[in-house]
């Protein structure tokens, strides 16, 4: 044997040769090399992954919400209209209260789980309340289970728009893993079933893939784990090559080492992309459920978390707005799986696969819905904090923001807009349209239309487009004049006739009425009424350029050009900024600057910033009382009659209407005791519309007006004024003797000292008073 | 002409002088400060309409027209006795709340709240004009309480009330003539309601 051995030649005696021994150990060394450079590379990818994981900072847009709905009896809704509203927030009615968000409606009574919501003043827990109440309004509110009466319901705020990174367009609302549905995880862990065993990489799951992908043919399944896909999200491109693919193995591995399952998880919930809006991408289940569903991520059914499961792979391929059938395969294909996993019941699957997608309408669903007041509230945040904290920080920002005003402003400019357009013959899409509501007292702007395509992200009206305002300047020059009272009060005769005004560049500025007539003397409140031209362009001539120049300026609008045109509305200005100044007559001469923001929270929910709003009387309150009757007049008997049409009877409202040269823009503003509402109609390329303010803009003011139910002006004289009988023939003062009088305010230093030849106390002769009026 | 380059304040003051040489008495009030007035030594505060209310003067009295009722009575003396809504209350109730544990601002936003339902409640105004003058926002304060005042109806309580914020408020701006102007209006009013 051994001999056997010795004889036979040596089974390794190759080693022996020096060749090959030179190879082996270059191969040992090489080997030695690669593991040692294979070493110090995960130990750099190991630096890299802790630091750039420690390192991950979400982007967090800031979340910026509607108005929140508040409910308590008496309250200007009904229970219809509740539920309307709750429809909107994304409530579900149903047969009993399955858990927040949702709702049991009947005839006289609306139960309601409310969701808990963290506000600026407080926290506010889930609430069970029992809403009573009809066609009328709300009655009472008591807490469900109790007789605890509620005084006041309010409710979680919309999310109606977020802040996000221009550059990226990366969006998203931050979840905690505790707040996710079980199922949804446990739906995304079918194809990584043992996420909780292996260590970022799963040989079973490559072998399983692989032996799936042969038997189909082609790739029907993945291999990458979910840290594997976090890791390719967060650090790694998409491009498919071996290195890419090695480097995110090594990663996922070496993620696991210092990262839990459960942070692996909740941060890839939270990065995956699930949908484009335009330039915005969305990131992570919590946007998606909003920008889908309207709701809560928590809220979701089975159907609604297995159609955001079936879209992971590829939200562009298997866009839930456009390939419906696609995506509804696919979920189903996600409810079946569910099913088989036994993580919903076969009952749960039938009904299930039969429910429609219920994806939310619109482009942007309930996240982009409000283009233009979002547009508004970005422009106020650009002034007040720096784009990175708005951008990253997950500012919660609580907007002025009325939804149920801002449907009614919206369902107007788009009805009615292209009705005035068919009743001009007009081509279509040719006429535009823009309005803004405000409050009287706090100057909260509540909605914003900036186009009669109101969820179109472009180009804003309400804001952005400064067009002449014609007439709606009038009243600043009325204002101007009534402010001396030692002169002017409504009576005042107004001259109606022709005049030539010699400009300072030498031309001749001759002025028209638009009925092309001259009215001779006029009333003065008679003269704004009827919008006369000549005798507005006397009286503003009379008292002065730049005092009118400082009304506006008072009111809230300081860029007036220093021309005599300025009386007869040569200003540009936005639908927003005739908002302010109208809302500072409103308001009985308090400027308050208009504001859409009231306050700003961290992500945490702890208070940031408030915006209480400001006010300032700029304005005297004795003449805005007198210009404002004279703006009632306009209605009453007035440009603006029309609108008696349409606005309930016994309700009394100031406004103004307003044209500009060649019809090109139609104007009206005006206001109740809540509500300032300013509409205008035109066209892009500024060609004439063949609209007047009364005949355009007013039509919509007035139902708008309507629609909303504003209230009325409740007249509450200041102390400087008195209201006197008038006679209405003379327009002199009144009393017993007179057959037909009309109570008509004066500031109480210039009540008129004249008496109507009607009146018993008449001490002045026709002769005399006519001589009066006339000096 | 002059008058309107002067600006409106002026324009008031002028237009209230104007008035009061008129009526033959003598005032160092402007307008636009309370719709109701006390007149002098009589302590009846005068409601603001009718021809034959007057301006109150620091010098001569003008007996009114007509013998006003004894107006006090029927002037709630707190929200609580007013026509309020329970959800107003409420609001109004936790902002008081807060304004004691020292958190004025919060208070100020359940104030907001509560004005955003009854936009024109006195009793909401004044106490977001107390709430302006805890937040050292003097000139705010005044602000507010001067709308508290305009929106009175001639409610003495209400209007002593904002008197006083407006004096505490002058007081801050370091306006010690104002504020002892106000506080006496507030004072004149107080003694007419112990009279009344």
């Amino acid at each position: 044997m051994a001999r056997k051995k010795t004889g036979s030649p040596p089974r390794f005696a190759f080693l022996r040769s020096p060749l090959v021994r030179w190879l082996l150990i270059g191969l040992a060394l090489a080997l030695s090399l690669g593991l040692l450079l294979f070493t110090l590379f995960l130990v750099k990818l190991d630096g890299e992954v802790r630091t750039r994981f420690a390192g991950v900072r979400w982007v967090l847009p800031a979340q910026v919400y509607a108005a929140p709905l508040e409910v308590y009896p008496g309250a200007p809704l009904n229970l219809e209209r509740l539920r309307h509203e709750l429809d909107r927030l994304g409530y579900r009615a149903g047969d009993e209260l399955a858990g927040p968000g949702t709702y049991i409606a009947a005839k006289d009574s609306l139960r309601v789980d409310a969701r808990a919501f963290t506000f600026w003043d407080a926290a506010q827990p889930e609430q069970r309340v029992e809403v009573r109440g009809g066609e009328q309004g709300i009655d009472s509110l008591r807490l469900m289970g109790s007789d605890q009466a509620v005084d006041l319901l309010r409710f979680d705020p919309m999310l109606i728009g977020s802040i996000y990174p221009s550059h990226s367009g990366e969006d998203r609302v931050l979840v905690k893993l505790s707040e996710v549905p079980p199922l949804l995880p446990q739906t995304l862990l079918v194809e990584d079933h043992d996420f909780y065993g292996h260590g970022g990489v799963s040989l079973r799951g490559i072998l399983r893939a692989a032996f799936a992908n042969l038997r189909a043919g082609h790739s029907v399944q993945g291999a990458s784990t979910i840290t594997q896909q976090l890791i390719k999200n967060l650090f790694l491109t998409n491009e498919r090559t071996l290195k890419r693919k090695i480097t995110e193995a090594s990663m996922s591995v070496l993620l696991e080492r210092h990262v839990s399952k459960d942070e692996i998880l909740e941060a890839y919930l939270n990065e995956v992309n699930l949908g484009q809006d335009g330039p915005r991408a969305v990131h992570g289940f919590g946007l998606a459920s909003q920008f889908y569903f309207n709701k809560p991520l928590n809220e979701l059914q089975p159907h609604e978390i297995a159609m955001l499961v079936a879209i992971v792979k590829g939200p562009s391929q298997f866009n839930p707005r456009r390939a419906v059938k696609l995506v509804t395969e696919r979920r189903n294909l996600v409810l079946k799986m569910m099913s088989e996993a036994g993580d919903i019941t076969p009952d749960e699957y039938q009904l299930a696969i039969q429910q429609p997608l219920g994806v939310a309408s619109g482009p942007g669903g309930g996240a982009a819905r409000y283009p233009a007041f979002v547009d508004l509230v970005r422009r106020q945040l650009a002034g007040l904090y720096q784009e990175q904290d708005l951008t990253s920080e997950g500012l919660r920002i609580f907007t002025t923001l009325d939804p149920s005003i801002q449907e009614t402003l919206e369902n107007r400019i788009s009805a009615d807009v292209p009705e005035l357009e068919k009743s001009r013959h007009m081509a279509e899409g040719t006429l535009e349209g823009a309005g803004v509501v405000t409050s009287v007292e706090g100057g909260e702007v509540l909605a914003v239309v900036g186009g009669r395509d109101t969820r179109y992200a472009g180009f804003n009206r309400a804001i952005d487009e400064r067009r002449p305002i014609g007439s709606l300047a009038k009243p600043f020059t009325y204002l101007t004049a009534l402010g001396q009272p030692e002169r002017f009060n409504l009576q005042t005769p107004l001259d109606d006739t022709a005049i030539d005004v010699t400009l300072p560049n030498g031309q001749i500025w001759s002025p028209k009425n638009y009925d092309r007539q001259e009215h001779g003397g006029v009333p003065l409140y008679m003269a704004l009424a009827k919008s006369y031209n000549l005798a507005t362009v006397h009286l503003g001539l009379d008292v002065g350029i730049n005092p009118v120049r400082k009304t506006f300026a008072a009111a809230g609008f300081d860029d007036v050009p220093e021309v005599p045109s300025i009386f007869l509305g040569a200003i540009d200005m936005s639908p927003l900024d005739v908002a302010q100044i109208y809302s500072t007559i409103a308001a009985s001469g308090y400027r308050t600057p208009l504001l859409a923001i009231r306050a700003v929270l961290t992500k945490d929910g702890k208070p940031l910033d408030r915006y209480a709003f400001k006010l300032q009387q700029t304005l005297p309150a004795g003449p805005v009382y007198l210009l404002t009757w004279a703006m009632r007049k306009v209605i009453d008997l007035g440009t603006a009659h029309w609108a008696t049409s349409v606005l309930p009877a016994g309700r009394v409202y100031a406004g103004k209407t307003g044209t500009t040269e060649d019809l090109r823009d139609s104007w009206f503003s005006g206001f109740g005791s809540d509500r300032v509402a300013v509409i205008w109609v035109g066209r892009d390329d500024n060609k004439p519309t063949g609209f007047e303010g009364a005949t355009g803009a007013l039509r919509i003011w007035g139902k708008l007006m309507r629609d909303l139910d504003a209230k009325g002006i409740e007249p509450l004289p200041p102390a400087d004024v008195e209201e006197l009988p008038v006679d209405p023939v003379s327009g002199l003062r009144a009393d017993a003797g007179c057959t037909e009088t009309m109570s008509e305010p004066y500031l109480r230093s210039a009540e008129p000292q004249q008496y109507a030849p009607c009146a018993n106390q008449s001490k002045s002769t026709p002769s005399n008073w006519l001589q009066n009026i006339f000096k | 002409m002059s008058i309107v380059k002067a600006g409106f304040g002026r324009t008031l003051a002028a237009a209230a002088v104007f008035g009061l040489i008129l009526s033959g008495c003598a005032t160092e009030q402007g307008q636009g400060e309370s719709s109701s007035v006390p007149v002098g030594g009589s302590g009846v505060p005068v409601p603001a309409t009718g021809t034959g209310s007057v301006i109150p003067g620091a010098g001569t009295l003008i007996p009114p027209v007509v013998t006003p009722p004894a107006i006090s009575q029927n002037y709630p003396k707190t929200i609580q006795d007013s026509s309020a809504g329970k959800a107003v209350l409420s609001l109004y109730k936790q902002a008081q709340d807060a304004r004691a544990a020292g958190h004025a601002d919060q208070a100020e936003a359940l104030l907001e709240r509560a004005q955003r339902i009854e936009a024109h409640n006195p009793f909401i105004w004044q106490a977001l004009a107390g709430t302006k003058l805890e937040l050292n926002k003097a000139d705010q304060a005044e602000q507010f309480a001067n709308r508290s005042n305009d929106l009175a109806r001639g409610n003495p309580y209400i209007e002593a009330g904002n008197w006083r914020i407006i004096a505490a408020a002058r007081q801050a701006r370091g306006d010690a003539g104002g504020a002892m102007q106000a506080q006496a209006r507030a004072d004149e009013i107080a003694r007419a309601l112990s009279a009344d």
